[in-house]
């Protein structure tokens, strides 16, 4: 059978749009591998959603304060990565912002009896990995791990379209891309204050792409008025940066990092650096700000 | 160290584009009856809306529009359970202030080495999340209506 040209498929999950596409085998190849991508994006999903009591994040954070919980191994590796970014970014990635969303109604409260928002702690104080994918929670601590399960969801899906030996592959989970082989893809970044608007073009192969910025109603695009984005050191709403933009060399890279730059602007550059990363970001006041690497890459709408 | 430059975003970024400027079309009403149920026949029960299948199964048509977004989204249930959600189509439309068919002329490179490509169509957006929740929402509401059909 001849090679499809281009195979683009979308569904529902993770509270956004995610879209797969694949390309350089046969149409029945390129959709049972494109079938399997979503069937990951989709595992993780119901590992670490927020709004399912069953979830392996929804079981720990019912467990916190008393006993270890198993968790699966996709679980596992994203906590050790949100530790560890917790750790380089001294505390501004935190997966332990749960409460603060749920004061602000952004996240459901656990359940009907618990009237008081529970205590925040921060994530390195919060999270204890025992290895052999066990994990307890510290106190009555909560987690949320939205500011990076996204990107992971990416990262799987995108292995997945590699595995089944395709020559090129995207996939984009509402904005948090990946893409691998040639051609490279051409992304455009919407405007932070207005999701009707586009700000820029940036073209990218072999790489991950990931946005942070303020929440939109999809169907009327109009302004939810929240940031998502907490600041661990105040339990406030980011507000001085309208929106980011990060590049890296793994989507749950870039995803997280959103958030931390989201947080300290332009302080997160050797950070970015660590992770041989990038950012584009605007301020509340509509300046734009590139790390230097962006120069070549990015077409500003005119 | 990572040195950060600025730009600066010409007066005119704030003008919306031209629309329509994102619409894919992902699958038809029957490549999208054929994934969810390959090999099963189809007996429409509501027109260009239900779809019950040889296979004991039920197919939904819906959409979801808006003021500047349009989805057509097909759900599968088998067993009173969602066996599978596709979108079939989805569209932002921008309300067409600036109508130019070559908007992408428009994008200039500050210090691009690349050349532009004029003319192509938007085929990947970041930025700020949009919610599939209203879609979310439907799915919920066809799984009440139509989960108890056979």
């Amino acid at each position: 059978m001849e090679a499809c040209a281009d195979m683009r498929r979308a569904r529902p999950l993770l509270g956004t749009f995610v879209e797969i596409t694949g390309a350089g085998r046969a149409a029945g190849d390129l959709g049972r591998a494109i079938d399997a991508a979503f069937e990951a994006v989709a595992r993780v999903h119901r590992l670490m959603t927020f709004h399912d009591p069953q979830s392996d994040l929804s079981r720990l954070n019912s467990a916190a304060g008393d006993s270890a919980v198993r968790v699966h191994p996709w679980t596992y590796q994203v906590l050790q990565t949100a530790l560890e970014l917790h750790r380089r970014s001294a505390g501004l990635f935190d997966v332990a912002v749960a409460p603060a969303l749920q004061q602000m109604g952004l996240l459901p409260l656990q359940n009907s009896d618990v009237v008081t928002i529970p205590q925040r702690a921060s994530a390195g104080e919060a999270v204890e990995l025992l290895g052999n994918c066990r994990v307890r929670l510290r106190g009555r601590a909560v987690i949320d791990l939205g500011g990076i399960a996204k990107g992971f969801a990416v990262d799987r899906a995108l292995e997945v379209l590699r595995s089944h030996g395709l020559a090129h592959g995207l996939v984009n989970a509402g904005g948090d891309l990946a893409a691998f082989g040639a051609p490279p893809e051409s992304v455009h970044l919407r405007h932070p204050a207005n999701p009707r608007r586009l700000l820029a073009q940036v073209e990218i192969a072999d790489v991950a792409l990931a946005s942070s910025g303020r929440m939109f109603d999809a169907l009327q695009f109009a302004e939810v008025g929240h940031c998502a984005v907490i600041d661990p050191r105040n339990g406030a709403q980011v507000r001085a940066i309208a929106g980011v933009t990060v590049r890296a060399p793994s989507c749950t890279i870039a995803d997280a990092l959103t958030k931390v730059v989201m947080i300290a602007g332009e302080a997160a550059a050797s950070l970015l650096t660590h992770y041989r990363a990038s950012a584009f970001l605007m301020l509340a006041s509509g300046e734009i700000r590139a790390t230097a690497d962006w120069q070549d890459g990015i077409r500003l709408a005119a | 160290m990572t040195d950060w430059i600025r730009l600066t975003a010409p007066a005119a970024a704030a003008i919306a584009i031209a629309g329509p400027a994102y619409a894919v079309q992902y699958l038809s009403v029957e490549e999208a009856q054929m994934a969810a149920f390959p090999s099963a026949r189809f007996a429409e029960v509501q027109a260009g809306r239900v779809w019950k299948t040889s296979t004991g199964g039920v197919f939904v048509l819906d959409h979801v529009i808006g003021k500047h977004l349009y989805i057509d989204y097909a759900v599968a249930l088998e067993g009173g359970r969602v066996k599978r959600v596709d979108i079939l189509a989805y569209r932002e439309s921008y309300g067409g202030e600036v109508r130019s068919p070559s908007w992408l002329a428009q994008f200039v490179g500050k210090t691009a080495a690349s050349p532009l490509k004029v003319g192509g169509d938007i085929r990947n957006i970041s930025g700020a999340t949009l919610s599939s929740l209203h879609v979310t929402e439907g799915v919920k509401r066809i799984l009440g209506t139509y989960g108890s059909l056979r």
